[in-house]
């Protein structure tokens, strides 16, 4: 496990579009810290890592898939109403660079 | 008459021979709803209630919910009525769809009159972080218990008497630990019986719609009205829906009562446990056989930070889409991140950040077999396990919760002790494994309730509700409403 | 120090089945932005994925055709990031269990025959269009959803002209399957390419540059031999390659640098919940393929049973379009030589000249064809027939009628005919005698008064048959 520390953990909140408080960082801290712990009694259970990775709560194979037909779309204004910022029918963000 | 605290199908009846009118009722429904004093609603849809009961076919009036008001959860799309799942950065977010729950109450008639108040984005147990702040408990007019959560808007609706059903969402036990708290009957189906449509996700492996009713007999025809395939959905469910309403039988004779022994061992309200035990003996008067089982005590601890990794994880990845660029509060900024960043940072509350970051975490390539995978590893173990205990009995049995309704400004308690790893975090196998799993009230400690929980097997509905009426009709506890001031 | 090049090629698919691949959203081009959206493909909260059937048939038959192994079971897995152009902050794709792996395709190039591994094949969907203005950039969600298909080949390429072959192999497959438009000037064919360079005989890598946005089959040769060059240059001057990610610029014929590669992106993929494991039965699978559209290697041998030679055949199969008009058109009964000369000839040249493609060709294949046999059976002689091909591009209808109209209709008749013969040759006695004298230009003489006198109708072949056969009889 990478090892958890301030910097860390405000790259994370970075990468994630997100800044906090510095003592919400120090709240997080310490909920690691128990988080941590509770993982390592995960893997103390014996056979954990003998069965695989469990997605779904059981099996729910499908064969369904959704024909090919096409829906009326949603008129642009009503796509758009709740975006807050919209030139020529399209929505603006700062000039994206990269 | 207070024709809001009957259940549904005395109500359908009242309205049936005319004693009451839906427009009566849904404007008493509202009077109620703008002078409640829990905050349960973030928006009270009383334009949009008076057009849907203008709009009421009585061609359909045969259907049991038809002219009957609700809540919802304000984590369910309603199109052209504000959804913001109680959280900043949904602000003034109107939906443009609607939830297929929402979708099909409407064709059976029955009557939004608001949508309730939820821990923000559905990620929380207390009822606490909403962004209107606290939702209170109707059995604690003082305002100094929880209703708990996420769904607590939807809890305070049915038990303070506004409603007599409201819609929820369940992810570990957001319906099902509130209806323990309220005096309520909380049920949460099988994964996939009910569409997920519309309901904006928090951990799509674990979320279920769940709802409210005060009695076993209202849940099944909730349930009925809901079920079904919803091809928009994925991941709802093809098996045939039955007409619950008119399977449960209260039998008990026979019917195979599983106690989980470390679970129960974990709680040590004795109140709670005397009225479980006195349950029990009951339950084998009437002929029912209840054991103690085991779960390997690891697998019990395990059982909140398997949920803890798994619920952040996938909450993270679905709440990337708030960005404040399709919809909610826009801000600028120099570059496209600078925009993201300022929405996300103002929008979302403090503790939902932090579960984000656990989630993330989690998922890092060099600590997803560690720490994710491992979780999911640990659910199969924890399903497999409470599968093969149902293989010989009908249901487990336990109390909902290790205490009553817990006090905002409690104790926090040990975070790794066994009170709280297990017993207070328990319903989550129910999640794990998407069993149907429904808690109904089963007694009072110094004026505050507490519930008890049934888990049956996968769309085992109702074998479930039958076992749940069968308790009902031995605790006599139903349709309780709280009274202001009581 | 020799080097060899190693490529590989990861290229993007765009499908052009008539919804998205996670919605059912219309696909259209040239509509009004933010007009081809459901709430899904802006990411409204609580919206759910559905898998396209056709997305999935279009699939299974690309991986027929290169030969892959399928999965039997469809699952889905979350690329988790932010970027503008995505709206749920993440993509739903395939990372653990492409539908396609292990699979081969064969490539023509200068030095001979080679057979180039694919390592997989997945569905995934699209990002949603971002035009760049000077201040701003708008954001267009009609793309959003759009199926993609990736291909991602081992690294056994080893020059540009393999590369180019390589893409092109490629992009008639996908053509040829009626999958997708394979236009990389439009981005519905979208080409990166991994190249490194590393000792003849060496095992161990070398440093991998990337290069993007190659918007020409001719760019994508262009650019790898240019990259080879300024690799091999870089390393014999004792330097190191750096990981970066370059582009082609056209003008300068060069690689030119967009950005260093950093450490590669965490995307913390895991499977997606919200779509439950698709099982793709045997049937299923079997009927995708035996309903596939013919590939161009089927159609090529198809053509070459007909007659047809190297160069019309490869002429036909270069465009999809072209072998679907062809293969209308022939059901007339017209030969397919002539056919086929009709279309590369006479066809192609209007359609040069007015910059289109067959399908937007004014004349149907139906009526082309019919046209074609008119003048194989001599009904109309080889000017008239050009007359109505005239006619007809400028209003397409049945070539019968046309014949009609500018009075085509050739007399066969050998009676008649022979009736006419007579007579002129009955007024001509010189023209007799001047035969039996060995003057052959006689018969043409006759020929011509024949045609006068019947008024340029009579199918001269026929004329001319009999006018030898009456002039033998006297």
């Amino acid at each position: 496990m990478k090892n958890v520390d301030m910097p860390l953990l405000k790259q994370v909140a970075n990468n994630l579009m997100f800044d906090m408080k510095d003592s919400e960082y120090i709240t997080l801290l310490e909920e690691f810290d128990v988080i941590i712990r509770q993982m390592e009694l995960i893997s103390q259970i014996p056979g954990v890592d003998e069965v695989s990775p469990m997605t779904f709560p059981f099996d729910v194979t499908t064969d369904y898939l959704r024909e090919d037909i096409p829906t009326t779309p949603v008129p642009q204004e009503i796509a758009l109403k709740n975006a807050g910022h919209v030139v020529d029918g399209q929505i603006r963000l700062p000039k994206v660079v990269g | 008459m207070e024709y809001l605290s009957l259940d549904i199908l005395s109500l359908h009846q009242a309205i049936l021979e005319g004693k009451i009118t839906p427009l009566e009722l849904v404007k008493q429904s509202l009077e109620k709803a703008k002078n409640d004093q829990n905050n349960a609603f973030e928006y009270i849809c009383e334009k949009e209630a008076l057009e849907a009961v203008n709009r009421l076919d009585p061609n359909k009036q045969n259907n049991l919910l038809w002219g009957i008001p609700y809540a919802l959860k304000d984590n369910f799309s309603t199109k052209d009525i504000p959804t913001c799942a109680s959280s900043n950065i949904l602000r003034g977010y109107t939906p443009i769809f609607s939830s297929e729950v929402y979708l099909r109450l409407t064709e059976q008639g029955a009557i939004l009159i608001g949508k309730a108040t939820l821990d923000e984005l559905a990620m929380g147990g207390t009822g606490m972080t909403g962004h209107k702040g606290l939702t209170y408990n109707p059995w604690d007019p003082s305002h100094k218990h929880m209703v708990g959560g996420s769904s607590c808007g939807s809890a305070a609706a049915v038990a303070s008497g506004i409603v007599p059903f409201a819609i929820g969402s369940d992810t570990g036990d957001s319906v099902r630990k509130p209806a323990s708290y309220a005096a309520l009957v909380g049920m949460k189906p099988t994964w996939g019986r009910i569409s997920r449509f519309g309901l904006f996700p928090f951990a799509p492996s674990l979320d279920h719609v769940a709802f409210f009713t005060r009695n076993v007999m209202d849940s099944a025809i909730v349930l009925e009205a809901l079920s079904g395939r919803d091809e928009k959905d994925s991941s709802s469910s093809t098996v045939a829906v039955e007409k619950y309403s008119q399977s449960i039988s209260a039998h008990l004779n026979g019917k195979k009562f599983a106690v989980i022994k470390e679970i129960y061992d974990s709680i040590n309200n004795r109140n709670i446990i005397a009225s479980f035990d006195k349950t029990i003996e009951t339950l084998k008067q009437q002929g029912a056989r209840v054991d103690f089982v085991s779960m390997d005590l690891k697998l019990c601890k395990a059982i909140y930070p398997t949920y803890i990794v798994i619920s952040c994880s996938e909450a993270t990845s679905n709440n990337a889409n708030l960005d404040g660029i399709k919809f909610g509060p826009r801000f600028d900024g120099k570059d496209y991140e600078e925009v993201m960043t300022k929405a996300r940072t103002e929008g979302f509350c403090e503790m939902i950040k932090r579960r984000f970051v656990i989630g993330s975490y989690s998922l890092f390539k060099e600590n997803q077999a560690e720490v994710f995978l491992r979780a999911q590893k640990v659910r199969r173990l924890i399903v497999d396990a409470t599968n093969n205990i149902l293989k010989d009995y009908d249901v487990i049995y336990l109390p909902a919760a290790p205490s009553t309704a817990p006090l905002f400004q409690g104790e926090k308690g040990d975070k790794l002790s066994n009170e709280y790893l297990i017993s207070d975090n328990h319903l989550a196998i129910g999640n794990f494994a998407g069993l149907p799993s429904i808690v109904l009230p089963l007694g009072f400690d110094k004026g505050l309730p507490f519930g008890v929980n049934l888990t049956g097997k996968r769309f085992a509905e109702s074998e479930v509700l039958s076992l749940a009426k069968g308790i009902e009709n031995i605790t006599q506890l139903k349709d309780l409403v709280a009274k202001e001031g009581k | 120090m020799n080097f060899e090049a190693v490529i590989g090629l990861e290229i993007h698919v765009e499908m052009n089945t008539k919804s998205k691949m996670f919605s059912n959203a219309p696909i259209c081009y040239g509509k009004l932005p933010n007009t081809l959206t459901v709430p899904l493909d802006l990411a409204f909260p609580g919206t759910m994925p559905v898998v396209n059937k056709q997305a999935v048939i279009n699939a299974i038959r690309i991986c027929n055709a290169l030969n892959m192994t399928i999965d039997r079971e469809l699952w889905f897995d979350r690329k988790n990031y932010f970027y503008s152009d995505l709206p749920k902050g993440y993509q739903i794709t395939q990372q653990q269990r492409p539908i396609g792996s292990d699979g081969k395709l064969e490539i023509n190039t200068s030095l001979g025959k080679r057979t180039i591994s694919i390592e997989r094949l997945h569905l995934e969907e699209d990002t949603c269009k971002q035009l760049h203005s000077w201040d701003c950039t708008l954001l267009d969600y009609n793309r959003a959803g759009i199926p993609l298909v990736e291909i991602v080949s081992r690294p056994d390429l080893r020059s540009g002209e393999e590369a180019r072959q390589y893409v092109e192999k490629i992009r008639s497959i996908v053509t040829f399957l009626d999958v997708s438009t394979g236009k990389m000037e439009e981005g519905s064919l979208r080409c990166d390419v991994n190249i490194s360079l590393r000792p003849v005989g060496a095992k161990k890598l070398g440093t991998k540059v990337e290069i993007k946005n190659l918007n020409s089959f001719a760019n994508i040769e262009k650019a790898v031999d240019y990259e080879i060059k300024r690799q091999e240059k870089v390393l014999l001057s004792g330097g190191a390659v750096t990981q970066e990610t370059r582009r082609f610029d056209e003008g300068l014929k060069q690689t030119i640098l967009m950005r260093l590669k950093t450490d590669a992106v965490d995307y913390k993929y895991f499977v997606e919940p919200n779509i439950p494991p698709i099982k793709l039965s045997e049937d299923f699978i079997k009927n995708a393929i035996d309903t596939s559209p013919e590939l161009a290697e089927v159609k090529l041998a198809r053509y070459q049973n007909l007659g047809l030679n190297d160069y019309d055949s490869q002429m036909l199969i270069s465009n999809k379009k072209t072998c679907v008009y062809f293969d209308e058109a022939i059901k007339s009964g017209a030969s397919a030589k002539l056919l086929a000369n009709w279309i590369i000839v006479d066809v192609q040249s209007i359609l040069n000249k007015e910059m289109i493609d067959i399908d937007q060709f004014k004349v149907s294949p139906r009526n082309l064809g019919k046209l074609v046999l008119m003048i194989e059976k001599q009904q109309v002689s080889n000017k008239q027939g050009r007359e109505i091909f005239q006619k007809l591009i400028e209003k397409d209808e049945d070539p019968e009628i046309v014949k009609k109209i500018i009075g085509a209709d050739l007399v066969s008749d050998g009676d008649l005919i022979g009736q006419a013969v007579k007579e002129i040759i009955d007024s001509n006695p010189q023209a007799i005698i001047d035969y039996q004298n060995g003057k052959d230009r006689a018969v043409g003489f006759l020929v011509g008064q024949v045609m006068k006198k019947m008024a340029g109708k009579a199918n001269p072949a026929i004329v001319n048959k009999l006018v030898v056969e009456e002039l033998q009889r006297r």
